[in-house]
């Protein structure tokens, strides 16, 4: 299917009150009405992203190659996530996930997990009773 | 379908599309049956032993494996499981609802007798110390688990490719994917590998690769099974789900893993009904056995952008419920577009957290450094594959202070935009019906360079995830893609817990579908319909 797909679906579309719901490029926000822009941010636009910065705060050390190739990927992708700013979401309430049901709780009862001998077995480095990791250096 | 049954209608959408192909000239192929309560009744019978059975199945799975690659792992205990089950046939024990059924499960859901990898380098080896919920509650009812399927890693794919250890192919033509992330899992009971296999669809993880595979695929209400033992990839969207090669196998293994779980807070207490109690013969049926059944056809999914042929066969499987008696209409999502990007922040966000916990510290491959940041790092680097480190990397991103607001909650506010529309359209509909996928299986490779063509895939699954709702996609037509034809499945939605009124519905479709057969190429010589 292609690219050309995916843009059939990025192409903008009209929701009831007849605004356009899809504004990639951020210098367009201020020819929004007033509504929509009453959702920015402290900061007036979102500085894009920091591959190496992102890659330092998610423990992944990445190459100098790897950089170099999710870099554009990543803002591609975020570009289009920016989306959602040009949405009227003004009393819409965030749900956290799917209906919730209430109290399903269990009581907080500790319970002796048997299978101790499988779960030590699992640890790559082991020096009983001790899970063995390396010195921590103070970067920061 | 192509009998008796054309309407100027139907007529008008059906261009260069196959609905079902005759693979006899002169007698119509029968409708699946049940593998699971056939083989139950030749196994009570004493007809077959279990072990016969095992047999069979193995002998095919690896004569397939060579060109499949579906099993990231095959159980070397199979026959020893099946000679017990024969054990307790002659000793006229109780046998319970799965008792030699040979299930294959995708890897990411933990089994503590095989390894468990999640399709991931990071997790090679690794044996969880416990069984899944799901897992334990099929063993005790007499399923056999015959090996691990491959997947996507951690579930982030549509296409199976992005498996840190192979690619799996579409057993309909080898060169294209059989869909992702359960690829494995369809391609499997496709092939008839295995009778049943288990999989998890996060954002139709399920539902596509059973279109794309023609199987039965089953996606549970969120919180009506277990997600203990399931790696987590977004927790407030995955689900386990179900594939079979027909309607009632697909209810009778969802019937086994459901119900309420201390182990997940998620899970909900409501009761499971018996879903096989839905599956009537076909000659008990009444000439229109779905009369007053409404059914909305969701329009966002038959515009611009989906195979013109796909339509076609949903239109076709639109008429074919006309015909059972259900009226169908139109009906407009209002906010189906925003799903997609929403699906995408609020996954990668959540999957940014989860996989914090491959560290390299308590389970998993380490790569050893003097320094603690850098062992994190060099571990994570070097076992996590490309996809999801840059998924890991947007949800960063998303997550990072000042950001919250703009992605990750927002993409929250769509989630109940999207819940309420749903919950209007299922007000006025019994049902929803759309396409699983906006095209049939596409070749292996076609979409690697290009992430958002791939995620534009997903438009028909991901927002019944945001939702929660359940959903069945079951194979309605083939597309020809000459020299092969290409299987296209059904996707029905109904409302939370309703997955009676899906089975029920979707079995009826099934056992009336005229003229086709949904056994592929590669294994038709043995297992002609």
């Amino acid at each position: 299917m292609g690219s050309i797909s995916a843009l059939h679906y990025l192409k903008p579309t009209r929701t009831a009150n007849g605004t356009s719901l899809f504004n990639f490029s951020k210098n367009r926000i201020s020819q929004l009405p007033v509504a929509f822009r009453s959702y920015t941010v402290k900061s007036s636009v979102l500085e894009p992203p920091d591959v190496p910065r992102l890659a330092e705060t998610a423990r992944i050390s990445l190459n100098s190659q790897e950089i170099e190739e999710f870099a554009p990927k990543i803002r591609q992708v975020i570009d289009w996530f920016g989306q959602l700013q040009a949405v009227d979401l003004q009393s819409i309430e965030p749900a956290i996930r799917a209906d919730t049901e209430g109290d399903n709780l269990r009581g907080d009862v500790p319970e002796k997990f048997e299978n101790r001998e499988d779960l030590i077995s699992a640890v790559p480095s082991f020096e009983n009773p001790y899970i063995k990791v390396p010195k921590v250096l103070n970067k920061e | 379908m192509l009998s008796s049954v054309q309407t100027p209608r139907l007529l008008r959408f059906q261009s260069f599309s196959l609905k079902c192909l005759h693979t006899h000239p002169t007698t119509a192929p029968p409708p699946p049956h049940s593998q699971i309560l056939t083989i139950r009744k030749s196994l009570l019978s004493r007809e077959i032993s279990a072990v016969d059975l095992a047999g069979t199945f193995l002998n095919r799975l690896r004569n397939t494996e060579p060109h499949l690659k579906s099993f990231l792992y095959v159980s070397d205990v199979v026959l020893k499981e099946a000679e017990e089950i024969d054990r307790k046939i002659a000793e006229n024990e109780e046998l319970g609802p799965l008792a030699g059924v040979l299930v294959g499960v995708k890897d990411n859901i933990c089994t503590s007798d095989m390894p468990s990898t999640a399709g991931s380098k990071i997790l090679e080896n690794y044996r969880p110390p416990f069984d899944a919920t799901a897992v334990g509650k099929m063993k005790k009812c007499g399923a056999i688990v015959i090996g691990k399927t491959n997947m996507d890693e951690f579930g982030m794919g549509s296409t199976t490719e992005g498996s840190g250890y192979q690619v799996t192919a579409n057993p309909w033509d080898l060169s294209r994917v059989p869909g992702g992330s359960s690829g494995g899992s369809a391609a499997a009971v496709s092939a008839r590998q295995c009778m049943v296999s288990l999989g998890s669809d996060t954002g139709g993880s399920v539902r596509q690769p059973a279109s794309f595979c023609g199987v039965v695929g089953l996606k549970p209400t969120y919180g009506r099974v277990s997600r203990y033992g399931l790696v987590a990839y977004a927790s407030s969207l995955d689900v386990i789900g179900c594939f079979g090669s027909s309607v009632a196998d697909a209810g009778i293994l969802l019937h086994a893993i459901s119900g309420h779980d201390k182990f997940d807070a998620t899970s909900s207490k409501k009761e499971v009904p018996d879903f096989a109690s839905q599956f009537t013969a076909r000659d008990q049926l009444d000439s229109k056995p779905l009369k007053g059944l409404r059914v909305g056809l969701i329009r966002e999914t038959i515009e611009d952008g989906v195979d013109p042929d796909v339509i076609s066969s949903i239109r076709g499987a639109a008429s074919h419920l006309e015909e059972l008696g259900c009226t169908v209409t139109e009906v407009s999502l209002p906010s189906f577009s925003l799903g997609l990007p929403a699906y995408y922040i609020l996954a990668s966000s959540e999957s940014s957290s989860n996989l914090s916990r491959y560290d390299g510290i308590r389970y998993g491959k380490q790569v050893f450094a003097d320094e603690l940041n850098s062992l994190y790092g060099e571990s994570r680097a070097g076992g996590l594959g490309s996809e999801v480190k840059m998924r890991i990397l947007m949800g960063t991103y998303a997550l990072s202070a000042g950001y919250y607001d703009a992605y990750y909650k927002r993409a929250q506010q769509v989630r109940t935009l999207v819940r309420e529309s749903f919950r209007a359209a299922l007000d006025e509909n019994d049902i929803l019906i759309s396409p699983a996928a906006p095209s049939a299986a596409y070749k292996i490779g076609e979409k690697k360079n290009d992430p958002l063509s791939m995620y534009a895939g997903d438009i028909m699954t991901v927002n019944v995830n945001l939702a929660g709702l359940p959903a069945l996609v079951l194979p309605c037509g083939f597309i020809d893609s000459s020299p092969v034809a290409l299987p296209v499945g059904v996707q029905m939605i109904s409302a939370a817990f309703e997955e009676e009124k899906l089975l029920k519905v979707g079995h009826m479709f099934e056992q009336t579908l005229q003229g086709c057969c949904f056994i592929p190429p590669l294994v038709a010589d043995e297992l002609a319909c």
